[in-house]
């Protein structure tokens, strides 16, 4: 055989660009993050200017941070080593910089979109419709490009970072058009079709995997290529890696539900939730382990290096958020923790010490590589590692005592347990003050240490040739008998047990008794077999896994097979059985066309970024803000509204407390009510006039997701929100405080009076 | 002593081989076995999960979390009402006389009411409630009676079982402070919020 050899020039250009839109989106997404952190403590700092306000940039903070900062470090990651992992350039420069610029302009559109309160009112999925559509293509482009460069690969076997990498696309891909399905009202607005428990439920699913497969497998994949190569050691344990993925993937998706613990979730999704939370602690350790591992025999220079002092700081906070969040799942511990700081400090957590310090130890790393020419200052990466250090302790332990503090107040009781010690939510907001000024302290400094990065990389760069990698190759044809057939991908000892086991598990957990039992006696008798059957089949089964790794299909296959198990178990028996015919004890009453108005209000300012409207199944709360929440009393809600935060009280039951002047002069100026608060003012929501035109369309879409509105034309619904609005503006002027009809407020304050005004259900006749 | 004096070349162990295939070069694996403890935490996760899905969801011995509430409220509920403060006009009149019930109201009012009653009670979105007009009853037993159920289509809201009875009455005696008994009690229709221009 006559071995003939080319050079292969990588596509390194690409990688450059996403790591300078990487660095830069970096400091803009962490810019914003110190701006709203100094909003909480300085109200002023909102300049009662509606782009500027907290519930509006947050959404930007939140989005730059993922998908504009870590996204772009995923692409510029995975770019630089899928291409040497296949010995492959990447299959279309086309794609490429179809992704590249196609990713940027998402990004700005957002940056424009969000500040102007077009949003969607769902957590990191809050970008509209339109630039939905743009996230599933590029991200499509994305998929192909990548695939297309691993059908093409020379190097046969897919190395562990490429399982990662493959989860990644897969399952961010599933998640989000899932999360994201809509129907558009007009260009710029839509209401997502799932409502109340089941968009809770599906956003959760969402929101906690997009920390699990944009914020976590991606940079796990990227911490196996370039962990082992900057410390120059093998990876620790190949089995290791093996058992974490599989299971890491399995595990993470049914783990969603722990972010609505003691809500009005059915119990036995907060149970699911809450122990597969915990079995996700042993996969999370293995990644973490397997990386601190690597690092054995190379901890001397640690010393020296400033990309392993990242990567070893980086995969430390990783296996410190990832025992954090098992535990914070557990129902009591989140009773105390959940709506509060402590949250906050998980999330920074795994973004700044985790996605931050490996993005920046990958920067650090691929620098010379990518311009041939040294880093400018080993002293100034070392200078940011520290400053970066001592930025997420101080945040970090800020966020950590105010979380706790805050709980500690808010579910304190006195005389006997009947009364709450700190009725005002506000003395428990006071009491954190000079906590959330040490966060600002903290972000500060992160931020300081990103600049020092970005100073030595102008430094590196100027006047440096960009170089692209080449490899010299063999032309050869991979070897027929190593492809995998679809009966052998599935067919085979080691996926039929795990197919059993999930069968059998799930039939024991929410079958009826006999299925039930059917499920616990299969599930021993498989685990009888499997254990008799591993001594003499585990080479066997060992050659199987191997062959798999040759094909990459089959493995794309069977990840997605492991990922939509938990989602498809926990989200459509809800879309099923959770509908309003089935609602026991209490119902919403479908919103005016006014009040739906005020609500899409309410979703624009990103009020739910403060306030929660779910009054959980613990005693403080009810305490605090009346009877739990019951299920179908947001069942009519595109989208849901419950919040994950509260730096402001629970609305939940707020209809009716106060008189409507409160709340006109409460919102104007939140001080003139409320003394310390920290809420921004609202006046332009008393001079804007409310637009009713789109209304009509909006009703259209709320009847067709099966909200019980009447068929209306356009005029019967102005003529109704009219009518509405004289009623309260009269009221208003009777009260002194008169506002015009046609004001923004008004339309506010007839949602919030409505809030908690359910009724209840008729038993049903039999 | 073994730690004492190293071996210099131990022989090489099963797990200590790298596996044969090199990536891009020069990245290798390592075989290495799974450390125990860790695998004790991935079956101690999966053993808590059956023995808690069994008794919350198979055995239901545990109480469902709406459950769990409910009987603790009727607890608390059985409490506050054993504990029931005696509040007829007369021992309110007292308590308004007494300076350490009139401190701790006056500490309440200033933090929970004066938003809308102002820190010199005398009324903005909330009625005066140092003049002698009263819109819901102005005989102590009555205004403790609007402080702790509310009334609601007004905007008053229900205090009672966000304060207690004991904070609450602490609120009304200090209320009633500014007034004394015998003092002529006007009925108001309704109240009209000064509000600042």
């Amino acid at each position: 055989m006559s071995e003939q050899k080319i050079t292969i020039e990588y596509n390194d250009k690409i990688v450059r660009y996403f790591l300078l839109a990487t660095v830069i989106w970096g400091a803009v997404g962490m810019l914003v993050g110190v701006l709203i952190a100094s909003q909480l403590n300085f109200w002023q700092m909102n300049f009662s200017t509606p782009w500027l306000t907290f519930g509006r940039l947050r959404p930007l903070h939140t989005n730059a941070a993922i998908f504009a900062f870590v996204g772009n470090m995923m692409f510029a990651g995975v770019y630089y080593s899928t291409q040497r992992l296949c010995r492959a350039r990447l299959a279309s420069d086309f794609l490429s910089w179809v992704h590249f610029w196609g990713w940027q302009l998402i990004i700005v559109s957002a940056a424009i979109t969000l500040p102007l309160g077009l949003t969607r009112g769902k957590e990191y999925a809050e970008l509209i419709w339109p630039i939905n559509i743009a996230v599933a293509l590029i991200w499509v482009v994305f998929a192909v490009n990548f695939f297309w460069t691993l059908a093409r690969r020379r190097e046969p076997a897919l190395y562990v970072a490429l399982w990662f990498y493959i989860a990644t696309i897969v399952t961010v891909a599933m998640l989000y058009i899932v999360n994201h399905l809509s129907i558009p009202t007009s260009l710029l607005h839509s209401y997502p079709v799932f409502s109340g428990v089941q968009d809770g439920l599906v956003q959760w699913w969402y929101g906690h995997n997009a920390v699990a497969f944009f914020l976590t497998t991606p940079i796990l994949g990227i911490m196996y290529y370039y962990l082992p190569k900057a410390a120059g050691r093998p990876v620790y344990s190949y089995r290791l890696s093996v058992v974490h993925f599989w299971s890491l993937v399995f595990v993470y998706i049914w783990a969603g539900p722990h972010h609505l613990l003691n809500t009005a979730l059915p119990g036995w999704l907060q149970n699911l939730g809450m122990t597969f939370s915990l079995m996700l602690w042993a996969p999370s350790w293995g990644g973490m382990l397997n990386g601190l591992l690597t690092l054995r025999g190379a901890w001397d220079k640690l010393r020296t290096d400033p990309v392993l002092k990242f990567f070893a700081a980086g995969v430390t906070f990783y296996g410190m958020s990832t025992f954090e969040g098992p535990l914070l799942s557990i129902k009591s511990v989140n009773a105390l923790a959940h709506y509060t700081d402590w949250i906050i400090a998980h999330v920074h957590g795994g973004t700044l010490g985790w996605n931050g310090f490996m993005a920046a130890g990958m920067i650090y790393w691929l620098l010379p590589r990518l311009w041939s020419k040294p880093l400018h200052s080993v002293s100034l990466a070392n200078l940011h590692f520290w400053i970066g250090t001592v930025g997420i302790l101080l945040y970090m332990g800020a966020m950590w005592t105010s979380g706790i503090t805050q709980g500690l107040m808010l579910n304190a009781t006195t005389d006997h347990g009947t009364v709450l010690a700190y009725p005002n939510f506000l003395d428990t907001l006071n009491t954190i003050r000079p906590l959330m000024l040490m966060r600002v302290v903290g972000g500060g400094l992160y931020l300081t240490g990103w600049l020092v990065l970005v100073y030595n990389l102008v430094r590196t760069i100027r006047g440096a040739q960009p170089v692209n990698g080449t490899i010299e190759v063999v032309v050869e044809t991979p070897a027929p008998e190593t492809k995998m057939s679809l009966a052998g991908t599935f067919l085979n000892a080691p996926i039929v047990f795990c197919i059993l086991a999930v069968v059998f598990g799930n039939m024991w957990m929410l079958g009826g008794n006999l299925v039930s039992t059917i499920g616990l006696v299969g599930g021993i008798m498989s685990l009888i077999a499997l254990y008799a059957l591993v001594p003499s089949r585990k080479s066997l089964w060992n050659g199987w896994y191997e062959k798999l790794l040759l094909n990459a299909l089959p493995f794309t296959l069977l990840t997605f097979v492991s990922v939509a198990a938990g989602g498809l178990i926990q989200i459509v028996p809800t879309i099923i059985m959770q509908k309003p015919k089935n609602v026991e004890d209490r119902i919403q009453v479908p919103y005016t066309p006014l009040e739906l108005a005020g609500r899409d209000l309410y979703v624009r300012e990103g009020c739910y970024n403060c306030h929660s409207q779910m009054i959980r199944t613990l005693v403080p709360d009810v305490l605090r803000y009346g009877p739990y929440s019951r299920l179908g009393e947001s069942i009519y809600d595109h989208p849901f509204q419950w919040g994950s935060k509260r730096t402001g009280p629970d609305l939940a039951r707020v209809g009716g407390k106060y008189p409507d002047v409160w709340h006109i002069r409460h919102m104007e100026n939140p001080r003139s009510i409320s003394v310390g608060s920290n809420m921004p003012n609202y006046p332009w929501l008393l001079s804007n006039n409310l637009d009713i035109s789109t209304l009509p369309s909006k009703l259209k879409v709320q009847r067709l997701l099966g909200v019980p509105y009447p068929a209306q034309s356009a005029q019967e619904i102005f003529d109704e929100v009219g009518s509405q609005q004289r009623t309260i503006s009269r009221d208003l002027r009777l009260a002194g405080a008169y506002v015009a009809p046609e004001k923004e407020i008004i339309a506010l304050v007839a949602y919030l009076q409505t809030l908690g005004k359910s009724v209840p259900v008729q038993p049903a006749t039999h | 002593m073994a730690a004492m004096t190293p071996t210099p070349n131990p022989p090489p162990s099963e797990q200590d081989q790298l596996r044969p295939h090199v990536f891009d070069g020069d990245i290798q694996e390592y075989d290495k076995r799974l450390p125990n403890w860790w695998l004790m935490t991935l079956y101690g996760a999966i053993i808590f999960w059956v023995g808690y899905w069994f008794y919350y969801e198979r055995a239901h011995l545990g109480l469902s979390n709406a459950a769990a509430v409910d009987q603790q409220m009727a607890i608390i509920e059985a409490k506050r009402l054993a504990d029931a403060p005696v509040v007829d006009d007369a021992s309110l009149w007292k308590m308004s006389r007494n300076p350490v019930f009139v401190e701790a109201g006056r500490a309440t009012f200033n933090s929970t009411c004066a938003s809308c009653h102002t820190v010199a009670l005398t009324g903005a979105i909330g009625p005066n409630l140092v003049d002698q007009k009263w819109i819901h009853g102005g005989r102590p037993s009555e205004v403790y009676h609007t402080v702790t159920t509310g009334v609601l289509v007004k905007g008053m809201p229900s205090w009672g079982p966000v304060l207690g009875a004991k904070k609450v009455t602490e609120v009304v005696a200090y209320v009633l402070s500014y007034h004394h008994e015998g003092e002529a009690v006007e009925v108001q229709d309704a109240w009209i919020p000064i509000l600042p221009k």
